[in-house]
């Protein structure tokens, strides 16, 4: 076979079969393509391995700045509610505030357990103002609600102020409670708000602060005023009048007389209400729905990559699911061109 | 054909990305020889080789020596213009349908009077394709699998089958 092989290479090579001169000239006349701009051929092997790492970099470095950028807003968003909220009563006339911890911060800190810290508005020294706060601290167990609840009681004593009421709920299977209306001198609020929330863990907190300088200056205004009338009506009284006259002005003296006692007693009313302030304390032994916990900085930052790079993942997912289908599509269409033209190639050089 | 077998050699395609002048000036002959062991007729080889270099002169700067021989290509390159011109052949003989198989002649001979010559003439033009590139051209076998699309294995049995087609024809008494 091999020296057939080799005669018949040598027959076929001595065939006529070099190209003719006309054939020769025209490709001659080509000449020489025109350098083109050159354009970096792209390694792809290469370039995978440069740029899959660079990839992957980029989406963690992302992911990592995000974290970063959401658990520093987070807790900026946080502080300046705080700092907004305690500033607050410095406000002018009837203005009223309510703050809610579970909005703002997210962690059940206890917002007045903090050594002499109270992130709660306060009421304005020098102004009348009628100031009410509701209070929810959880404690451990019914044992605790009601030694809480008894030191609750003392405390108020001893700053001064009572228990306008107290109820005191416990039953098998559900959580105890205790609900005390604590009135307390507007001067030791804080020190009760701290105290208070030191029983326990706090829950919820609203603070109500309305402001009663207006009501006590137009009060007031109205004492002076009925006061001016009684004393003028006094002095007409003892001149010599006709009967009618006196008749007259001593049924306005007695009007006058019951307006002021009525205004006076508003006047006192109010300031007692501006005096004390009004604070509703609930203790409870109910368990949190859900155990939350303070993460810290770092850890936010890391549970906001982590999301980052799980949303990044879904997206990511989510396209292959869509794209793989299509490039397999294309890919068997592809191969079926291919094949198609390859049998018909075939077909027409099998035709001698 | 000397010029044929020197160009496989050429040091100036060893040596680096040549200039197309040069490829096309060795390798002429080669395409030519293999366009006419394909289609068997000699003027449509030379009109497919021409359509071939001029289509090799726009899509130079893809040729990479590094992938392949600059024969390969070319032949790569050929054989798709023999195959588009082929199949607009069996179009044009589809409409005339009549009498298009009588009216299909061969001009001249192709290869001669000889004993190869005449066996050539007998070979389908899928086994004169794979004995002009292992045989005259001396392509090695994974390139000229490449050139024709299929495996290696079905090269080298396309590559046997021919041969042995070509020597019973040559030996036969009738040819």
């Amino acid at each position: 076979m091999a020296t057939f092989e080799a005669e018949l290479a040598r027959e076929l090579r001595a065939l006529p079969i070099d190209a003719p001169d006309e054939l020769r000239e025209r490709v001659r006349a080509l000449g020489e393509p025109n350098p083109r701009r050159r354009i970096p051929r792209v390694a792809w092997r290469r370039a995978t391995l440069v740029l899959v790492p660079a990839c992957v970099s980029v989406l963690l470095a992302a992911a990592v700045v995000h974290g970063i950028v959401s658990s520093h807003a987070t807790k900026h968003t946080s502080a300046s509610a705080s700092v907004v909220e305690a500033g607050h009563p410095a406000s002018g006339a009837g203005g009223a505030t309510r703050t809610n911890p579970s909005d703002s911060l997210a962690p059940s800190v206890s917002v007045f357990g903090e050594a002499n810290k109270t992130f709660a508005p306060l009421p304005t020294p020098n102004r009348h103002q009628d100031y009410q706060a509701d209070l929810r601290v959880r404690v451990d167990d019914l044992d605790a609600l009601g030694r809480r609840t008894a030191q609750a009681m003392q405390i108020v004593r001893s700053l001064g102020g009572y228990v306008a009421s107290v109820s005191q709920s416990s039953a098998n299977g559900q959580p105890g409670e205790a609900d005390l209306v604590l009135r307390v001198p507007v001067a030791h609020v804080d020190d009760a708000l701290i105290r208070l929330s030191a029983l326990g863990t706090v829950l919820e907190q609203h603070v109500s602060i309305v402001d009663l300088e207006n009501t006590v200056t137009q009060q007031r205004r109205q004492v002076r005023a009925l006061k001016l009338q009684i004393l003028r009506l006094t002095a007409a009284l003892g001149q010599p009048l006709p009967a009618d006259v006196r008749l007259r002005l001593q049924f306005q003296l007695d009007d006058a007389r019951r307006n002021l006692a009525a205004a006076t007693g508003a006047s006192r009313a109010t300031l007692r209400e501006a005096a004390l302030s009004r604070v509703a304390l609930s203790l409870t032994t109910e368990r949190p729905a859900a155990a939350t916990h303070d993460r810290g900085r770092v850890g936010a930052a890391v549970s906001d990559a982590f999301h980052f790079l799980a949303g990044a993942g879904a997206i990511a997912l989510a396209a292959l699911i869509v794209l793989v289908p299509i490039a397999l599509l294309i890919l068997l269409v592809w191969w079926g061109i291919r094949a198609f033209r390859r049998r018909a190639a075939d077909r027409l050089l099998a035709a001698s | 054909m000397e010029s044929v077998n020197a160009a496989a050699t050429m040091p100036a395609l060893a040596a680096g990305r040549p200039t197309f002048a040069s490829v096309a000036e060795a390798e002429l002959d080669a395409v030519h020889a293999y366009l006419l062991f394909l289609t068997g007729d000699r003027s449509v080889a030379e009109d497919v080789a021409g359509e071939t270099f001029e289509k090799a002169f726009r899509l130079w700067r893809r040729f990479d020596p590094r992938r392949g021989t600059a024969r390969a290509w070319l032949c790569s390159i050929a054989r798709s213009a023999a195959l588009d011109h082929l199949r607009a052949e069996e179009r044009r003989r589809r409409r005339e349908l009549r009498y298009a198989r009588e009216t299909r002649t061969v001009d001249e001979p192709s290869w001669g009077d000889g004993a190869a010559a005449a066996a050539l003439r007998k070979l389908a033009p899928a086994d004169r394709e794979v004995v002009a590139l292992r045989v005259v051209l001396e392509l090695d076998g994974p390139t000229t699998a490449r050139i024709l699309g299929i495996s290696r294995t079905a090269c080298s049995t396309r590559l046997s089958r021919a041969l042995q087609r070509l020597e019973e024809l040559m030996t036969d008494g009738d040819v």
